[in-house]
């Protein structure tokens, strides 16, 4: 146990809730100043002429808002993956930043409902989702466990929190009403109250996760429900949008945390990083694996209208998403994770020149491999800007091995779980947005009415990055009213 | 009472006087050619339109579309709040004070059959003069969803002309608009319930087919295969 006076006092976490300096209003402003740009365009562009302003068409209703609230409720698993790690395994490493963890799910769950908010042609008839809920719809499935799961989370929240801020009221006479307000007013801070804390939040912990496997599963049969667009439905959806939220949950989590570290310093020990580099590095092949069975299974049977929607996945005009997810986003996230952490600088050449070497025997061999090599892969002819795709297949796999070679074995554990989280996130983005956009563009009767088009608007990008600001300026006044790590952590130090 | 429709593609003629009548009937705004450009298009009745080969050696095949007024329709599963429903006497209606305008059931059409009020019509002022004042098809607000509902307006006040004379509907009494005004008469509009009904004759027919049948949407609207 620490004390909160003398040489113990664990300043690191105390002095962000210290005073408003003058970076954090800057930063306060520019978050204020992106959010009315955001605003700007949703009432005086989106709702004052329609839809219309965004790139939505008759032959896709569902565009970048909901690929972004596909991908928040996703990320939101995150903090109860960490905190149920923390609190049910009592997997120590994660204590200090579950609290972290749970503040991200709540102000990720919160932005997604914003992203439907905006989403719907009729924001001011919102309310009839409360007020006329039909239940068979899997819509409203999804408003209720949402909203289940933001009591939850806070819940949770509150009883992990509320011993510290009673503990702050000391620290902070000046806010003492403050934190008062924010505990609730419940102050008894005895070994038997605090002992209730942690009971009832450890139940807490056991129910959030099925909940938690519900929300996942719900957002993808809302999805995976529908019999209309081929690829959808398919009983895959579920469990590869609860992996698929794990994966990128986690990833959020380590962001944060190293963003919280960078801006706060905060004290974040490599046991930390590693700990969520492991949970990703083993979520991420089972992630490969549904995306792999779901392909075969599409694949082997050549069935019409999904085997179409696959080729344009794999050699069409969502390539480019699509391989950058499985390289960039999967494989050398992974590499990143499990790549010995010290390279002698011999290996490391050898390594790179084998690599460079490989790729361009491949790109030299390929013109003159066998038709029946080629057609392995059918389709592979389509060409991109002039150059064939096989090129831009292997020039990625070169790079990729080049950078892992070079790179990762010089730098320390913060920086390869750091960005192997942010190539994981933007992988599942883009898998998000494959998921959401190409069943619209590609639909049944696809020979009638034609393969669908679908580019963003400014006004769309503008309120979605407002959205996000939002998130931003609930993490800064988050950072100033709770302590981000536990105070009293029992044997928090080696 | 179960209200079909039955379109035979060997007396269409592609003339698209359906898709007109329908506009006019039920006050579904025009586009510009720049919002038609862009996608921003609404018709409850469409023309599916496939062309192969090279000019001049080409074939071509033409499906006019309207709601096909599913049995078990996708779009009423999905509804949040409601807004779209099945009528006792089959139609899929769309109570327009209701929707949120949140496209789950445009989503959930396998046929394209909902249109989205993405913003407001540009038109000339004189188009007001040819709107049809009946309250029932008064033009729709922007942001929600629209689509064909059979001419519930014209079957209602049929239905209720009968019921007022005491006596059962005839068929062939209600016509929707597209019907009255196909020039090669190949839509036929009826009660399928009724054996009798020349929809109901016309369903039996070996050359009778639906639209994505496999999917179990049990649509309303059958289509008579080009000889």
């Amino acid at each position: 146990m620490r004390s909160l006076v003398g040489p113990d006092r664990p300043e690191h976490i105390l002095r962000p809730l210290e005073g408003i300096g003058g970076t954090y209003l800057l930063a306060l402003a520019g978050f204020l100043a992106v959010v009315a740009l955001g605003a700007y365009h949703l009432v005086f562009n989106q709702w004052a002429r329609g839809l219309e302003v965004t790139g939505l068409n008759s032959s896709i209703y569902w565009g970048l808002y909901i690929i972004n609230f596909v991908f928040l409720v996703g990320v939101s698993a995150g903090g109860i993956i960490v905190a149920a790690l923390a609190h049910i395994l009592e997997f120590k490493a994660f204590r200090p930043i579950s609290r972290m963890a749970e503040m991200q799910a709540i102000v990720w769950l919160i932005l997604a409902t914003l992203f439907i908010f905006v989403s719907i042609g009729s924001p001011d008839r919102f309310y009839y989702l409360l007020l006329y809920p039909r239940l068979g719809s899997p819509l409203i499935w999804d408003v209720i466990i949402i909203a289940t799961y933001l009591i939850l989370a806070m819940a949770m929240g509150y009883l992990g929190t509320r011993a510290d801020l009673v503990r702050c009221m000391a620290v902070f006479p000046g806010r003492r009403w403050l934190f008062r307000l924010l505990a609730l007013g419940y102050t008894d801070i005895s070994p038997a109250a605090l002992a209730r804390d942690r009971r009832l939040l450890k139940t807490l912990s056991w129910v959030a996760i099925p909940t938690a496997v519900l929300l996942h599963s719900i957002t993808a049969w809302i999805l995976g429900l529908v019999k209309a667009r081929a690829s959808w439905h398919t009983s895959l959806m579920a469990p590869l949008f609860v992996v698929s939220a794990v994966v990128s949950g986690v990833a959020l989590v380590a962001i944060g945390v190293l963003v919280a570290r960078a801006v706060w310093r905060i004290e974040i020990r490599e046991e930390v990083a590693r700990g969520l580099g492991t949970v990703l590095a083993f979520s991420i092949p089972v992630l490969g694996y549904f995306l792999f069975a779901e392909f075969l299974t599409i694949a082997f049977s050549g069935e019409t209208a999904t085997f179409e929607i696959v080729m344009e996945l794999v050699w069409g005009r969502f390539a480019p998403f699509f391989w950058a997810n499985l390289i960039l986003g999967l494989l050398l996230p992974l590499f990143l994770l499990v790549m010995p952490p010290r390279l002698s600088v011999g290996w490391a050449f050898a390594r790179a020149a084998a690599a460079t070497a490989f790729g361009a025997a491949m790109l030299v061999i390929w013109p003159w491999a066998g038709s029946d090599v080629q057609m392995l892969l059918p389709a592979w002819f389509p060409e991109w800007g002039g150059v064939s795709q096989p090129f831009w297949i292997l020039a990625g796999l070169v790079s990729l091995i080049l950078v892992l070679t070079v790179v990762v074995p010089s730098t320390s554990v913060f920086v390869r779980v750091g960005t192997a989280a942010l190539l994981v996130a933007g992988g599942v983005f883009l898998e998000r947005t494959n998921i959401v956009v190409l069943p619209q563009l590609h639909r049944f009767l696809v020979e009638f009415y034609g393969p669908g088009r679908y580019v963003p608007t400014w006004p769309e990008v503008a309120v979605t990055i407002g959205i996000y600001a939002v998130g931003g300026l609930a993490f800064l006044v988050l950072a100033k009213l709770f302590p981000l790590v536990e105070l009293e952590l029992p044997d928090e130090r080696p | 009472m179960r209200w079909g429709m039955v379109i035979d593609l060997d007396k269409c003629t592609a003339c698209q006087s359906c898709a007109v009548a329908c506009k006019t009937e039920n006050n579904v705004p025009f586009a510009t050619p720049e919002q038609s450009e862009r996608g921003h298009t609404i018709f409850w009745m469409d023309i599916l339109t496939r062309v192969w080969g090279e000019y001049p050696r080409t074939k071509a095949r033409f499906i006019p579309r309207p709601c096909m007024q599913c049995d078990s329709p996708p779009c009423v599963q999905v509804c949040p709040v409601g807004a779209t429903y099945r009528r006792p006497d089959g139609i899929v209606a769309q109570n327009y004070d209701r929707c949120i305008g949140c496209k789950y059931c445009m989503v959930a059409c396998p046929y394209g059959a909902r249109s989205f009020n993405m913003g407001r019509p540009e038109e000339p002022e004189t188009f007001r003069n040819y709107a049809n004042p009946d309250g029932r098809v008064a033009r729709r607000r922007v942001g929600i969803v629209e689509k064909c509902t059979f001419c519930f307006q014209r079957v209602d006040t049929a239905v209720a002309r009968a019921r007022a004379e005491g006596r059962p509907i005839k068929d062939g009494e209600v016509r929707t608009a597209c019907a009255q005004t196909c020039t090669g008469g190949a839509i036929a509009f009826g009660d399928l319930d009724d054996p009798m009904s020349r929809v109901a004759r016309l369903a039996e027919s070996p050359r009778a087919f639906r639209l994505l049948d496999e999917l179990g949407t049990k649509p309303k609207v059958l289509y008579l295969m080009e000889g």
